[in-house]
């Protein structure tokens, strides 16, 4: 009888075992990964953007008080510098940034030419308020690029108006309250929306009812940005060879901005950013099918190569080094169909 | 004897163990697919954002290159691109009203206010039945303009309260915006009729178009013949290209007769953008008109892209189909008679254009017909057969995804006075009196019910 009830409890042990191997592994916890995004890859990129634009509010209100060669050159570099945290968040631009409606104050293109003359040369007051009640179109990183680095992308100290001085100032903090509103709506101790990304699935999450939806949410923004970058901000200009639809020309600076938005994807792939290293998606791809997981990489890492090995500026390159700019965005497009078709599956069916 | 004892124990095991399992097994409901194959699954900020799941390749370009023209950004003329914004207007692009493909957020600042705009009228209607144009304002109020000219007016609101209570003695508190127009740039008149209108949620829009006349119209019932207090009538508005009348489906009060009217009226009175449908500015014939000769400032191309986007954008499944408690909520909202103007199903007839949206089998949760809702939602302002106390019942597929798609202040209702969903319900007037009384008299953990139903949608 001892046998029996020892065979007997070895055998229900293997049952319980067997039948709830499958629900075993759905729950498994993602909570590492999640707050590993969340902190140090989402908080931390948007924690950088505000960073950046203060040094931009600082750069250009220097280059108002001493308009000299050296600080013109220290605002378009502060430009540039900003923009890199930008376009690293826009692997993720779901959340406050749309809920909010802060994407039109940070990145609305093209800029309103014809209404930023007008309001240059009437004489009303160019102040944050001012710039905070304006369209999207005459503020952010756009209208700031266009005014420092002139149409041609050429402009030199001498051509800057007393008023364009004044509206860049003006400009660069409102864009920097905006890239402080989105920063803070994701904080913890402000408005803390990173709550609903590290604690989805837990009971009262109003966002994400389990782990598996917020990290759907999490590939669905890498798809977008790698369809954009392919199909949208590659192909527009090359397809239509018309620079005026390349979004950086004034300051040549798409081919940064491209390769950018593909490390934004790199950076919540691996979970990375900066010199921090955590889990991201990959862990999970590399658990069921370790070839996708490689092949991934190597696509990323391909893509942002492309990206940058086009010939000379972007848009000069839609014209005479077309073949560069068709590797590139064949290059991006070969990794937007495996997130979409390969990855993005094995996140939806956990 | 033993052996008896043992395999007796072993099959209660087995039994036991993987009962679990079983019961997740229960059979999905009929309209777990609410929007038929174009159904995707998925709870998350972007859910309605995503590709209708039965697109052909091909398809999928189209959709993805028009996702680009609903996000494109207009500018004021001359520019090299996207330029005719205005000269008014009240957004820049299809994308900042409608917030991540849903229902816009009601606007914390009357300087932005996304996509919550007011429509206009005085007493009467037009040839077509249309609401009669305010002199110097026309049928909208555009809040915004290029520089130099003037928005039309700001609006400014205050919230009047007012409280409700359930038969179990629980209160709730109702609120609606109060609008007032100030800084108008020229006066307007006294006897201004106006309907605030807040932009709703894009999924589905190609299956409601799909939706066979024949199947709108054998459910109407304007004289009320089956006497259940309930009418239902469709509107019978204008359909500009080819002048005639038609049957109503899209729009608040079901003004708009298919999706390319809808939209390019969206870009002529929302944007200012002049198109192949509606050539003339909003601005027409009144002060601030730009009498600049760059009409349309689109062309058929473009307006074709950015109506092709919301139809072929996905309805998210259900969700949470099998929990005792949404089921149970399901047959309260059955039982109180929701369901009569809230029709839950149809079977899409042949699409004019795209077969994906063909033979669907849809669970829209609505009749698309005009009801009388009562005073207490009543706009009072007639657009074409819609009375002033009238308005299409509004779809409920993916409500239950509105605040994680638009966040917290993205609400029910044409003016988005409603922040829940209970506060919704208890808006109800009019036709669907009887439905919302029979809600006050559910008990809390029925309320409940019938709200977790609603939010499995």
């Amino acid at each position: 009888m001892k046998q029996v009830n020892l065979f007997l409890f070895s055998i229900s042990f293997f049952i319980i075992i067997s039948c709830n191997k499958e629900t075993i592994d759905k729950k498994t916890d993602y909570k590492n990964l999640l707050l590993n995004l969340g902190n140090d890859v989402i908080l931390a990129t948007y924690a950088d953007l505000d960073a950046k634009t203060i040094d931009l509010v600082n750069a250009l209100t220097q280059l108002e008080a001493n308009p000299t060669d050296d600080n013109l050159l220290f605002a378009k570099n502060a430009w540039r510098a900003a923009r890199i945290p930008w376009e690293l968040s826009e692997g993720f631009l779901f959340g406050p940034v749309d809920q909010q409606g802060i994407d039109p104050s940070i990145d609305s293109w093209p800029v309103n030419q014809p209404d930023l003359d007008a309001v240059l040369s009437s004489s009303n007051q160019l102040n944050k308020a001012y710039i905070d009640g304006l369209d999207g179109t005459l503020k952010g990183f756009h209208t700031i690029e266009y005014l420092i680095f002139g149409i041609d992308g050429q402009k030199a100290v001498n051509q800057f108006t007393t008023r364009q001085f004044e509206y860049l100032k003006a400009c660069a903090q409102s864009l920097e309250g905006a890239t402080q509103q989105l920063y803070y709506a994701w904080k913890p101790d402000q408005k803390n929306f990173i709550a609903n990304v590290i604690n989805a699935g837990d009971v009262g999450n109003n966002i994400y009812p389990s782990q598996k939806s917020a990290l759907e949410e999490v590939m669905n923004g890498l798809v977008v940005i790698a369809d954009e970058v392919a199909n949208g901000k590659i192909n527009d200009p090359l397809s239509q060879q018309n620079a005026n639809l390349e979004e950086s020309r004034f300051s040549s600076n798409s081919k940064q901005d491209f390769a950018n938005n593909i490390r934004s994807i790199k950076n919540v792939y691996l979970g990375i950013y900066k010199n921090s290293f955590g889990l991201g998606i990959s862990s999970i791809v590399a658990n069921q099918n370790s070839k996708l997981d490689q092949k991934v990489k190597i696509e990323l890492d391909a893509a942002i190569l492309a990206i940058e090995s086009i010939q000379g500026t972007f848009t000069s390159a839609i014209f005479n080094a077309k073949p560069s700019v068709e590797n590139a965005q064949q290059k991006v497009r070969a990794l937007q169909l495996t997130l979409e078709s390969e990855v993005l599956p094995i996140i939806s069916n956990l | 004897m033993k052996l008896v004892q043992f395999l007796l124990s072993l099959g209660i095991l087995i039994i036991f163990s993987c009962q679990l399992k079983d019961e997740v097994n229960i059979q999905a409901d009929e309209d777990l697919k609410l929007g038929g194959e174009t159904s995707i699954t998925g709870s998350y900020i972007q859910g309605f954002q995503q590709p209708a799941a039965n697109l052909s390749a091909l398809e999928l370009e189209l959709h993805r290159s028009s996702d680009k023209a609903f996000g494109d950004i207009f500018v004021t003329a001359p520019s090299t691109i996207n330029g005719g914004l205005g000269p008014i207007f009240n957004q820049n692009s299809c994308e900042n009203c409608h917030v991540s493909n849903g229902r816009s957020p009601f606007p914390n600042d009357f300087n932005d206010l996304r996509g919550l705009l007011i429509r206009l009228s005085i007493d009467g209607a037009g040839n077509h039945g249309e609401p009669n144009p305010v002199p110097n304002f026309g049928g909208q109020l555009q809040t915004k303009a290029i520089f130099g000219k003037n928005p039309e007016a700001k609006l400014s609101w205050n919230k009047i309260e007012e409280i409700q209570t359930f038969l179990d003695g629980e209160q709730i508190k109702l609120s609606k915006p109060n609008f007032t127009f100030i800084n108008s740039y020229v006066a307007l008149p006294q006897n201004v009729l106006y309907s605030p209108r807040i932009a709703p949620p894009i999924i589905g829009l190609g299956l409601v178009e799909a939706i066979k006349e024949s199947d709108l119209l054998a459910i109407e019932d304007q004289n009320d013949a089956n006497n259940d207090g309930i009418s239902g009538k469709a509107n019978r508005v204008w359909d500009y290209q080819n002048a005639v009348i038609a049957i109503g489906r899209f729009g608040w009060k079901a003004g708009q007769p298919n999706l390319i009217q809808q939209t390019a009226a969206a870009y002529n009175q929302d944007m200012g953008i002049t198109n192949p449908y509606f050539k003339t500015e909003s601005s027409f014939g009144q002060q601030q008109y730009d009498a600049s000769n760059d009409d349309p400032e689109i062309d058929d191309l473009t307006l074709k892209s950015a109506t092709f986007y919301p139809q072929s954008v996905a309805v998210p499944k259900r969700r949470n189909t099998t929990d005792p408690t949404v089921r149970s909520g399901k047959k309260l909202f059955l039982q109180i008679k929701c369901g009569t103007c809230h029709h839950p199903k149809f079977i899409t007839g042949q699409h004019s254009e795209y077969a994906f949206l063909s033979n669907q089998i849809i669970f829209p949760y609505s009749d698309f017909l005009l009801h009388d809702m009562g005073d207490g939602l009543a706009d009072n302002r007639q657009e074409f057969d819609a009375n002033g106390k009238e308005w299409r019942t509004p779809p409920l597929w993916g409500v239950g995804l509105t605040k994680t798609v638009g966040g917290n202040n993205a609400n029910y209702l044409h003016d988005g006075r409603a922040s829940t969903l209970e506060e919704a319900i208890m808006w109800h007037g009019g036709e669907s009196e009887n439905s919302k009384e029979n809600f006050r008299k559910l008990s809390k953990t029925e309320r409940n019910a019938l709200i977790k139903f609603l939010e499995s949608l």
